[in-house]
């Protein structure tokens, strides 16, 4: 007997649907074809036939030298997009050589400081025809930006034909996870437009926000819940931009794009993605008044969910990973990163990142879910289910805006509350046996039935990077580097946009961390409202 | 019987969940639960002393637990906190548990642990 009488995100199911249940769609308002306006079918007319979605595989380590490795491994077996990961050290805007710092280097990602270990990082990757997602933080993004941009001008790239991402998204590390060295969300987010107004005037092809409900899901949040404060933050980054009175919607809205989480339960993920699409084109289309078929159609990255997979019996990720990429790839995303197995223990390994592209790979070329676009459009259930999210989407995104929209949500913690709610919830759904975790909460076994490699960081990255740093404070123009440092103060200070300024401080090799601790300075840090849950 | 436990994030890792969904259900339980987020080793180790409290848990999903684990026992010793309780939470390798157990680690409690175990590990009777 099957207990479930209802989705992941709970919402109630029947036995079988049928005709019944979708007789108000009407298939040219409601469907379209693929490549047509409301986009629900995908965003393409051939989808995969023309262009199969990118494997960017999610990846950093230790040093920019190590990382440079994985790349390069990452490119050879067939990757066709990058995505550093930072350390924490670096998402929060600190040197290597800033004191407490020193274990966090090079531990969760990669340790990035200077222009010269974006250098070094992307040295021999071919930068000009494939894309590179900067999965910066709110706070270092401007920064880590512009350092792949000057890489890009130093190779000679037209900085208009970069293509790539920067993640930007400023939910992603005040709430989902928390950088202690943050500034105020209500300065933060002013850093978040520049980035996105500096980019859509000069780098077409760069996507400057990427605005990340795959962190808001693993927070606990349910699938439209997801979509709701997906879209919820879109709009607080438009309205922000639009309130400056610089660039028009149509001029910065193109340049807008979303990475969203693929969860356990197949066709609510293949109906998330789908509603997610017929979503933006509404919100674009008659909120905004968009025309530009670039900024109707909503283009988007997925990760296979990693709070899904365990600790316990961890080959049985593979399983769980390759059915996340396959609800993707029905689902119509352009771009897939697709976890390692072992996430839950280490850092990926080699071998169980080569599974996770050759899962990816198996999904594009054997699976048969690539042949035609949006497989499952017209199954009664899926289109029923496609509206049930889109319904409590709305709902659930005017009770963001009744807490005062995106930003005030997360100052005064409703944001915190909300994610809290749902994790203890969830939490509370395994202990009761409500929702089945293989291996965790069913089919336990008291010991591990089989051994695998555990991923080891290099612990000397600390002293490397701290020695690098050392030595280009040594050898740089010292008196230029103040100059930058100050116009980024200046601009900050006038409201001007940061990015030229930080641009030419970043080509002078100044740090991270001296650039970050000008708005440390003057505006101090944020006190997470976590802290104060009750 | 355990009645003040601190709940603290050693470093910059921001990976919050799995700290405030235990600090909640330890409160649930009864205990007081001083959540202290991120904080270095010295000053998880410095509060835990001036409130005087009866255990630590730390939540570590960066890598660094068995350097991080370390150096707060180091700084427990220095302070004369032998007797309190010391559990680890977080992406602990299966092989790095027998050796955060001999470092002096009572309990290390990895991801898909049972938050009722952890709770009544916080509660046990201490001699």
């Amino acid at each position: 007997m099957n207990g479930n009488t209802a989705t992941s995100s709970g919402i109630p199911a029947k036995t079988v649907y049928t005709p019944e249940d979708i007789k108000s769609f009407d298939l040219q308002r409601d469907s379209g074809l693929p490549g047509e306006p409301p986009f629900l079918r995908g965003i393409y007319p051939n989808m995969y036939r023309g262009r199969m979605w990118t494997i960017r595989q999610f990846s950093g380590y230790a040093t920019p030298e190590e990382t440079n490795r994985r790349f390069k491994y990452e490119h050879d077996m067939g990757g066709t997009g990058f995505s550093i990961a930072f350390d924490a050290v670096t998402e929060n805007g600190l040197d290597p050589d800033d004191p407490g710092t020193e274990i966090d280097v090079g531990r969760g990602g990669v340790n990035v400081c200077t222009l010269q270990d974006m250098e070094t990082m992307f040295e021999g990757l071919p930068i000009d025809k494939i894309s590179t997602a900067v999965i910066a933080s709110p706070f270092s993004a401007c920064p880590l930006s512009a350092m792949y941009f000057a890489l890009a001008e130093r190779r000679g790239i037209n900085l208009r034909e970069l293509d790539g991402t920067s993640q930007n998204d400023i939910l992603l590390f005040t709430a989902c996870c928390h950088i202690p060295a943050t500034i105020p969300p209500r300065h933060l987010i002013n850093l978040c437009v520049d980035l996105v107004e500096w980019s859509a005037q000069n780098l077409p092809k760069w996507h400057p926000v990427s605005f990340a409900s795959y962190n808001y899901r693993e927070n606990g949040l349910n699938a439209y819940q997801e979509l709701a404060l997906l879209f919820a933050n879109a709009i607080d980054y438009i309205e922000n931009e639009l309130k400056r009175n610089r660039l028009k919607i149509e001029q910065f809205a193109p340049v807008l794009s979303f990475h969203l989480a693929a969860h356990n339960d197949i066709l609510e993920e293949v109906a998330k993605f789908r509603a997610a699409r017929r979503m933006w084109y509404k919100i674009m289309k008659e909120r905004y008044r968009v025309e530009n078929p670039k900024a109707l159609a909503f283009r988007f990255h997925v990760q296979t969910s990693g709070s899904t997979h365990t600790y316990q019996q961890p080959l049985n990720n593979i399983v769980r990973i390759a059915y996340q990429v396959l609800a993707a790839a029905l689902g119509g995303a352009q771009s897939i990163h697709a976890n390692s197995f072992d996430e839950g223990i280490c850092l990926p390994t080699e071998l169980s990142v080569l599974i996770s592209m050759r899962t990816q790979q198996i999904c594009q070329h054997e699976s048969g879910a690539t042949v035609t676009a949006d497989p499952l459009g017209g199954s009664y259930y899926l289109e029923w289910l496609t509206n049930q999210l889109e319904d409590r989407a709305w709902e659930y995104m005017a009770r963001v805006e009744a807490a005062g929209g995106l930003v005030a949500a997360l100052e005064s913690g409703w944001i915190h509350r909300e994610f809290f709610k749902a994790m203890a919830d969830y939490q509370r759904e395994i202990q009761q046996g409500l929702r089945k975790v293989v291996g965790v909460n069913c089919y336990e076994m008291e010991e591990e039935p089989y051994q695998f490699p555990v991923f080891r960081p290099n612990r000397g990255a600390a002293g490397i990077q701290k020695a690098k740093l050392a030595k280009i404070r040594l050898e740089r123009d010292n008196d230029e580097v103040g100059k930058c440092l100050s116009e980024i103060r200046s601009a900050t200070e006038r409201s001007e946009n940061v990015m030229p300024a930080v641009i030419r401080a970043v080509k002078a090799y100044a740090s991270l961390g001296e650039i970050c601790d000008i708005w440390r300075d003057m505006y101090g840090l944020w006190e997470v409202p976590l802290l104060k849950m009750e | 019987m355990i009645k003040k436990v601190l709940i603290a994030k050693p470093g910059l890792d921001g990976h919050w969940r799995g700290a405030v969904v235990v600090s909640a259900a330890l409160r649930d339980a009864g205990l007081e639960v001083i959540y202290l987020g991120n904080q270095t080793p010295e000053a998880i180790v410095q509060s835990g002393f001036q409130e005087d409290v009866e255990a630590i848990g730390l939540s570590i999903l960066s890598a660094g637990h068995i350097e991080l684990v370390e150096q707060v026992i180091e700084k427990m010793r220095q302070k004369g906190m032998e007797d309190v309780l010391l559990a680890v939470g977080g992406t602990v390798p299966p092989e790095d548990i027998p050796r955060l157990k001999e470092m002096g680690v009572h309990g290390v409690f990895p991801p898909g642990s049972k938050v009722e175990k952890i709770v009544e590990f916080f509660k046990q009777e201490r001699n």
